[in-house]
């Protein structure tokens, strides 16, 4: 029985590590990337015991990309003024932005097979040029991202696609059968986020109050996307590139499902005590339950002010200030690994121009050497889909995590308030690394791409921010499902007798 | 990265505080071996494809659970969705192995109406000279629940293969057999995917749209 296998080393191992060894001390590969790629990282760093950023004239950056402020989401929020342009969802608004932009620039290269058509089917259908149609349709995006419940931005050029193809259909298909593919990559793309009820561009709210929750939609999405790959032989790259499956190898789903469950089950806690209190008592306790709502509300609006001063250096050592304020014993290590991982690798490319090693010269580090020519875009995009997918894996599992902990773990001189506060920032925090990943990856994939056809190209670009901006929208419903779990801890805390009910039932012993 | 499986088997490991759960699965899931490492916090996940005959895959998703006393609640949730469980005793641990008896009556009251296929495991074999549990009471004890019992070592990598392949063998014999079968709102057992059988609908919307250029 205890004879050695030799074998034990897995040979069929699924899910790769998690954690890859190596290459990656936190803190260490952090100087900022390129000066193209990231130029608001060249700014101050920042103090990492700040509870709060500070508010910043918003106009230097992203501002001109970023949608204005949706007023629904700000209910009584005095720090925020509506015509403060870069707040809130207008932050993630600008995904839209990046995502259209893309989108109407391969409407243009398209066009180039396609522009007679349409403008025959303009002439005959009354509709604007295309570029007109992707202006007007931005402007009424933003109009539209204002209430966020039916009429996210997509909806906008997802209109302008079907009435494209509609007109090109019916006007003649062997013209445009290339561009078409472009246009079906897109309108796929934008299928999904539609069909799998990706809260992207449509956000929680919408997405809860389906009756199925954010893990059941993934995890649909992705054997729907499994089913899909099995079915061709070809599929493995398409399969290296797919959010859906990647986030459930590094065990995403699982976490999110485990996180809904606390959630879950904390909220029918509180509701019952909610039941069974009354008068001053029932008060008192609304009172406070409200301010821990108004703290999971913050994130989204004062941390936006802050405009991207999170150097390179300082995303892990902000990330494990915050997680020391919320005094859980869990650490943010392997985000913090996956996350540097993933800049070291850009750093890499971006230093080392795809373009110069096209005549097979030099290769890269050794995780992307095989492909450096004519792939090496698809490798730039497959490895974006890869680290995002990772980074969000891991934020959830942190969430999921923090949950158990705040529900289970030892008391803490730490109230549920202060930990909704930093938990919000932390959220923020996570987003914004996720952005500028995101946005670094299109540079790299630009860089490399210069000689790619748009076509080629843009897709790729697209699929980057879209999942970008997919993991941000994850990673803030993750954040919510937290709510009742701190309210529940609040409300355990306030009565101080945690209910750690199992404690006298159970027999087993612990050491 | 072959993807395509037959089944997929959700695993529980369970046992004691500090028994070698994580250990064990990570050397079986990563290869390797951590010298220090956190106690686990409520649950973790892990999966490997397992090859139980040659082209035969088995997709193996396994629930690392918090042995701590205060995650109990949390990880009991686990035990009504796993088909497959391994429970864990220190052979250097006397106190964890009188708690077996204690582990299965919890899951029995918990996993209630489906079955858990349990295999026991002597963990840290290699520590033989610190013994206190002897094989043959441990196989005693396997015997009167009906499991079968092994004993492993993540830190020289003895058994710990054997160990989770035996148990998904023996499930899959069970499975064959329809003595387990996959049943709606159960994660226990889910069928795998094979090529060239399942066709989604979107699938053949686009090969039709295709035909028409």
């Amino acid at each position: 029985m205890s004879d050695k296998d030799d074998s034990e080393t897995p040979v069929l191992t699924e899910a790769v590590p998690i954690l890859e060894d190596g290459n990656c001390e936190p803190a260490k590969n952090s100087e900022s990337v390129d000066q193209n790629a990231k130029p608001e990282s060249k700014s101050e760093p920042i103090a990492s015991t700040r509870k709060r950023p500070e508010a910043k004239p918003s106009s230097d950056l992203e501002t001109s990309e970023v949608l204005p402020v949706p007023v629904s989401q700000a209910p009584g929020k005095e720090t925020v003024s509506k015509d403060v342009p870069q707040t809130g969802w207008g932050y993630w608004g600008s995904w839209g932005k990046s995502l259209l932009s893309s989108a109407s620039a391969t409407v243009a290269t398209v066009g180039q097979g396609i522009s007679t058509v349409i403008e025959k089917a303009e002439t005959s259908l009354g509709i604007p040029s295309p570029s007109e149609v992707s202006t007007e349709q931005y402007a009424a995006g933003e109009i539209n991202t204002k209430d966020n419940e039916n009429s996210s931005p997509m909806a906008g050029p997802f209109g302008v696609f079907s009435t494209i193809s509609t007109a090109v259909q019916s006007t003649g298909k062997s013209v445009i059968s290339g561009g078409l593919d472009a246009l079906e990559f897109i309108g796929k793309k934008t299928m999904d986020v539609i069909a799998e009820g990706d809260p992207g561009f449509k956000r929680t709210k919408g997405l809860m109050n389906r009756n199925s929750t954010l893990s059941q939609v993934l995890r649909e999405a992705k054997e729907k996307e499994e089913l899909r790959t099995s079915d061709e032989v070809t599929m493995e790259t398409e399969k290296k590139t797919h959010y859906g499956l990647l986030f459930d190898e590094f065990q995403g789903l699982s976490h999110l499902e485990a996180l809904e469950m606390l959630s879950r089950e904390s909220e029918i806690k509180v509701k019952s005590i909610l039941n069974s209190l009354s008068g001053e008592e029932l008060e008192t306790l609304k009172l406070e339950l409200q301010q821990l709502k108004e703290a999971f509300s913050l994130a989204e609006f004062c941390e936006e002010e802050e405009e991207e001063k999170i150097g390179d250096e300082d995303f892990t050592k902000e990330i494990t200030e915050l997680f020391s304020q919320l005094h859980v014993s869990s650490k943010p290590e392997k985000l913090a690994k996956a996350r540097n991982t993933a800049h070291e690798w850009i750093r890499t490319s971006l230093t080392k121009p795809f373009t110069e090693q096209e005549e097979g010269e030099k290769l890269l580090e050794a995780e992307n050497n095989e492909q450096v020519n004519k792939n090496s875009i698809e490798d730039i995009h497959a490895f974006a889909i890869r680290s995002l997918a990772e980074l969000t894996a891991c934020s959830i599992e942190l969430f999921h995590k923090t949950a158990a902990l705040v529900l289970h773990g030892r008391k803490q001189e730490v109230t549920a308030i202060e930990r909704s506060r930093t938990l919000s920032q932390m959220t923020v925090v996570l987003c914004k690394e996720l952005s500028s990943l995101s946005k670094e990856f299109t540079t790299c994939l630009t860089t490399a791409g210069v000689k790619e056809k748009a076509d080629v190209l843009n897709p790729l670009i697209t699929a980057v921010f879209l999942e970008a901006s997919n993991s941000a929208s994850y990673i803030q419903d993750a954040f919510q499902l937290l709510l009742p779990v701190l309210e529940i801890s609040l409300i355990e805390n306030k009565t101080e007798s945690p209910q750690h009910e199992l404690q006298s039932q159970r027999p087993l012993s612990e050491q | 990265m072959e993807a395509i499986w037959l089944y997929q088997f959700r695993l529980i490991v369970i046992g004691d505080s500090t028994v070698g759960k994580s250990c064990l699965i990570r050397r079986f899931t990563e290869g390797r071996f951590a010298q220090v490492s956190d106690p686990t916090v409520g649950v973790d996940f892990f999966s490997r494809l397992v090859e139980i005959e040659p082209g035969k895959r088995i997709k193996l998703q396994i629930w690392d659970t918090a042995g701590q006393e205060r995650f109990r609640s949390i990880t009991r949730a686990y035990y009504r969705n796993s088909v497959g469980g391994l429970l864990l005793f220190d052979i250097t641990n006397r106190r964890s192995f009188q708690n077996v008896h204690e582990w299965l009556e919890e899951t029995k009251v918990h996993v209630q109406p489906y079955q858990i296929v349990f295999v026991l495991v002597g963990h840290k074999c290699d520590l033989d000279t610190q013994r206190q549990v002897t094989r043959h009471e441990a196989e005693k004890l396997a015997a009167a629940y009906g499991m079968k019992y092994i004993e492993t070592s993540a830190r020289d990598a003895i058994n710990v293969e054997k160990a989770f392949t035996d148990l998904t063998r023996d499930i899959y014999e069970l499975v064959k057999r329809g003595e387990i079968t996959i049943q709606e709102g159960w994660e226990g057992v889910k069928s795998g995917f094979v090529p060239n059988v399942v066709h989604s609908s979107e699938e053949v919307v686009k090969s039709e749209r295709r035909c028409l250029c």
